[in-house]
């Protein structure tokens, strides 16, 4: 229960994107392809999860002067581990990202989301709250690249799936995707970082909406009742 | 006094334990590191003027300047066959081109004409100056225009014969100076 309380948080009503507004200089930048879009998302989850089991860990004992160095050095540390092994393990995304990765350590998320929640919360609590934030940047990066990607060049997946010898998944980065329609009929403006601005936006505008229209809606809902509820008060009285 | 001593204990604890973690999982990982550089250059150099392995050579001994025509010589590296014979050249630039940095891998064989040429980095704009460096038929038969070209390398505005890419005009113009300035140095190295 506390999770999915927490999962609809991090998707959606407390989005570290779309709604804290954090970390979108990464996000406009490297949603270009399905295959960059999924390896940040993930990596960002991998560390935020883990700073956060870090920094509950031990925020007892951290002096509150120095907290932020604290977090910092935990995080670097974290970020250069993902770092190497992706350099080491999955070269073609080290490549496709390149400095956006070590640009994680100043991902204010990630420094958020310790001075925020884990500096008052239990190590589960921290976990879960690691867990379901990253989830929320993630699921933001893919739908920014399935937009940017099918409109600014007409593929969908591109380096993640391939087609070519059969329906398969690359994880070395390699799949050409599938081609929706031929890519000069795109409009490539979109795979540029004022694509990045021009899609985020729209997104940010959408959220916007449809966030203010479930307000609007409980909160009809609320006086209703309320409403309901006073009527019904009378009737006893008369 | 105590405050302060304290404070520096526990960060100077905590980056001695994260810097420690560090160490082990750099231990892990960096034969595997290096090997994949060392592959992918030889991928990279390869596609420019097959050879058996490359040997860097020492620019500093050779008195090279660091960069001739505003192009930074990165290294020039001999191609050797499987008996060591010298079959030419890779040299790697950095220049700046329309929006960025370019780096870029030209060979040039024993007799001083360009074998092929790979953009190893960049940050040109898509559709347009991103074609030098795609991997499309347009991207492959742009570059293939460089292979059998002697020094005097110009675009064909200019009276040369490379053709630009359409809209990439500045792209063009300097991948070719960088070309032209890369068999310059493999003359005179070889010399």
């Amino acid at each position: 229960m506390y999770f999915r309380t927490k999962l609809k948080e991090g998707v959606i009503t407390n989005n570290p994107i779309l709604v804290q507004q954090l970390g979108m200089c990464a996000t406009m930048a490297i949603t270009t392809t399905l295959f960059n879009g999924v390896g940040m998302g993930l990596s960002v989850l991998i560390i935020l999860t883990c700073c956060n089991v870090c920094v509950a860990a031990i925020r007892k004992i951290i002096p509150e002067e120095i907290r932020l160095a604290i977090f910092v050095v935990v995080i670097a540390g974290f970020v250069t581990i993902v770092d190497l092994l992706l350099q080491a393990f999955i070269p073609a995304l080290s490549s496709a990202l390149g400095v956006f990765i070590p640009l994680i350590v100043v991902n204010c998320i990630i420094i958020g989301r310790a001075e925020a929640f884990c500096q008052k919360n239990t190590v589960g609590a921290s976990f879960v709250d690691g867990i379901t934030q990253g989830l929320g940047y993630t699921c933001v990066l893919i739908l920014m690249c399935l937009i940017r990607e099918l409109l600014g060049s007409g593929r969908f997946g591109g380096g993640l799936i391939d087609i070519t010898n059969g329906f398969r998944f690359t994880m070395d980065g390699t799949g050409a995707g599938i081609q929706l329609f031929p890519s000069d009929y795109g409009a490539s403006i979109l795979n540029l970082p004022f694509g990045g601005f021009l899609t985020l936006g729209v997104i940010f505008g959408t959220m916007q909406y449809a966030l203010k229209k479930s307000a609007k809606k409980k909160e009809a809902a609320e006086q209703a009742a309320a409403a309901a509820a006073a009527a019904a008060a009378k009737e006893v009285d008369e | 006094m105590n405050k302060i001593f304290k404070l520096t204990l526990v960060l100077l604890l905590i980056c001695a334990i994260v810097a420690g973690v560090l160490g082990v999982i750099n231990e892990l990982t960096y034969r595997r590191i290096e090997e994949l550089t060392i592959q992918k250059t030889n991928t990279a150099y390869g596609a420019v003027l097959k050879a058996e392995s490359y040997k860097e050579l020492d620019k500093a001994a050779l008195g090279l300047p660091a960069a001739i025509d505003k192009v930074n010589i990165d290294s020039v590296n001999e191609a050797l066959d499987a008996s060591g014979n010298v079959l030419g050249y890779v040299i790697v630039t950095t220049f700046s081109g329309a929006q960025g940095n370019i780096t870029l891998a030209s060979g040039v064989d024993s007799d001083f004409l360009c074998s092929g040429i790979s953009v190893i980095e960049h940050s040109e704009t898509s559709g347009l100056g991103a074609v030098a460096a795609s991997t499309s038929q347009a991207g492959a038969d742009w570059r293939a225009q460089f292979a059998g070209q002697g020094e005097d390398i110009a675009l064909t505005k200019a009276g040369g014969q490379i053709d630009a890419i359409s809209g990439a005009t500045i792209t063009s113009r300097t991948i070719a100076k960088a070309v032209s300035v890369s068999i310059q140095v493999a003359k005179e190295v070889a010399a």
